[in-house]
């Protein structure tokens, strides 16, 4: 066979899966987007048009339970994103140097990220739980105050507690990333910086973190898209609650499309979600590319 | 204070930053293996110290929670899940590897793309789809699904390794008048196979893990394991010695295949974002 029909056959199957399972569905979401269907009529849904903009913005006129999960959702990656990126910056730094000790710690950080997010809600929902959590145990000796503190059942403590679940959960992965950035600059402008008289502080800001900004700027992009559906872990740890308080956009939708059965509202709101991600999308994909 | 005092001071201050990273990062995971150990009495007291008890272990198996089923599907999606993605994907990444199509970066962007695709978008038209076509609470549904997560990564990963592979071997074979599909089974394939197996690995860590398309899809016969941690709820709360012990048979397996992948671990999980 010539290679030029080859190469197209071989991918061929790989394109039909692609725009099978997500292709297909993104597209068919849109479709839903523009009805009022519900899951609730039997077989298949009764669909009337409507202006499609009327669905769209039925979820910023109406539904107070759309804007509070948006600013849940912008609040939650503004805050995981900060603190994930600048703690595994700080940690990847402590680990960077290699040797033994080191080498094996960072193999350790791949435990918790072959960890389900699911199990990593449940364990946060263990550790915070005011009756014998070890969390309450622990700093219920040291610091009196925190003593009985019903973690989940306050609106900021439980979005404090989400985001704390999400932060451990993703810190080991970008630490390594960011060592794997780390090792790429080079290393004997650090030591003619030393030689020099700069001093750690100096060496950092001016030779290591001008070099590591490609790096970060990939974290920082893949983090905020995770960051903005996240829902797993939420699930299981506080399910939204108490009330609204940590209910984001993937679980409003979640929601709004399978509790109530608003599947066309919940589709709208889905994609109202994807527009902020497909410019994240891309400016990953520009630095995916930009080598080749 | 000297300069080669205070270097041993700051060495000493980064071995300790260090530490308190890893206990951080140990604690939810050893509370979820101490508490499996433990009678759910034992656990309101906190004691670290008790007689371990491998009962919980026998329970979760028992009705009504009955994990074994759920152990079942999760481990039959996953790995069907893995052997239809990676054939397909280490085709279209060997030609996306060795040659130039028509369309191939657009291609490869959407591919990319639809990694990052939320998956409450995607799931809501496969509700609909599957409840028309009665595979709701089935395997092969969840199979299907399962494939737009994995597929993306599979691609990328692969197509990485065979990235690395040099193409002068494959020349010399097709000079020799070996075929072209001779050359990918008897050349590419060998040298690419510690790729795929870690592609596979990953993907197979990816579909056990996942969570919000059994969620929605499922509900009874096809439950995979991450759901089935919803069940253990008793009506004083949260039966959190059968969580845990669950928590483990969860967690350990994927814990032994990420180690054994771990050199390629981060490089998957980017797929090449960070050279």
């Amino acid at each position: 066979m010539r290679d030029n029909t080859l190469k197209y056959l071989l991918v061929a199957p790989a394109v039909v899966v692609v725009l099978a399972t997500a292709i297909w569905p993104l597209w068919e979401s849109l479709r839903l987007s523009a009805t009022n269907g519900r899951l609730s009529r039997p077989g298949s849904m009764q669909q009337y048009m409507e202006p499609l903009w009327d669905q769209y913005t039925w979820a910023f006129r109406y539904e107070p339970a759309f804007w509070n999960s948006v600013q849940v959702t912008a609040i939650y990656t503004v805050t995981t994103v900060a603190l994930t990126t600048g703690l595994a910056l700080g940690l990847a730094l402590l680990l960077a140097p290699g040797g033994k000790f080191r080498s094996g710690v960072q193999t350790l950080l791949i435990l918790p990220f072959a960890m389900s997010p699911a199990l990593i809600g449940v364990s946060f929902r263990f550790m915070f739980n005011p009756e014998f959590g070890l969390f309450d145990a622990f700093f219920g000796t040291l610091f009196p105050w925190l003593a009985d503190v019903s973690w989940l059942a306050d609106p900021v403590l439980a979005f404090a507690v989400c985001v704390k679940a999400d932060v451990w959960g993703w810190i080991p992965f970008l630490t390594l990333v960011l060592i794997g950035g780390l090792a790429s600059v080079p290393q004997d402008t650090i030591e003619a910086a030393q030689v020099d008289g700069a001093s750690g502080w100096r060496v950092f800001k001016d030779i290591t973190l001008p070099q590591l900004v490609p790096v970060l700027a990939v974290v920082i992009i893949l983090k905020s898209i995770f960051s903005l559906k996240a829902f797993d872990q939420i699930f299981m740890l506080t399910n939204g609650g108490p009330g609204d308080a940590t209910q984001t956009l993937s679980h409003n939708i979640y929601f709004a499309g399978m509790k109530y059965g608003q599947i066309g509202y919940a589709a709208a709101v889905a994609w109202l979600m994807v527009i902020p991600m497909i410019a994240l999308i891309f400016a990953h994909a520009k630095f995916v590319f930009r080598t080749d | 204070m000297t300069g080669a005092q205070r270097k041993r001071l700051f060495g000493a201050l980064q071995v300790v930053l260090i530490l308190v990273a890893i206990a951080i990062m140990l604690v939810p995971i050893a509370l979820i293996f101490l508490a499996a150990f433990k009678t759910l009495r034992n656990i309101y007291t906190l004691n670290l110290f008790v007689t371990p008890t491998l009962e919980n272990f026998v329970t979760v198996f028992e009705q009504p929670y009955d994990l074994g089923a759920k152990l079942w599907n999760s481990t039959l999606v996953a790995t069907v899940t893995v052997a239809l993605a990676i054939p397909v994907a280490t085709m279209a990444a060997y030609s996306f590897s060795r040659f130039r199509l028509t369309g191939e970066t657009t291609m490869l962007v959407i591919i990319l793309a639809t990694q990052f695709v939320p998956a409450v978008v995607i799931v809501l038209p496969f509700f609909v789809m599957f409840r028309d076509l009665g595979l709701l609470d089935t395997r092969i549904g969840l199979i299907a699904v399962n494939l737009a997560i994995v597929m993306p990564f599979a691609i990328w990963m692969i197509k990485g390794f065979i990235d690395g592979i040099p193409i002068d071997t494959e020349e010399a074979a097709m000079v020799d008048g070996a075929s072209r599909l001779r050359v990918i089974r008897d050349v590419v394939l060998p040298m690419a196979a510690p790729g795929l197996l870690t592609a596979g690995i990953f993907c197979f860590i990816i579909a056990w893990n996942e969570f919000l398309f059994a969620l929605i899809l499922t509900n009874k016969d096809a439950v995979t394991l991450p759901i089935g941690l919803a069940l253990f709820k008793g009506e004083e709360g949260d039966l959190w010695n059968l969580l845990s012990a669950a928590g483990i048979i969860i967690m350990v397996p994927m814990f032994v295949l990420a180690l054994a992948i771990r050199k390629y671990f981060v490089q998957g999980m980017t797929m090449g974002a960070v050279r």
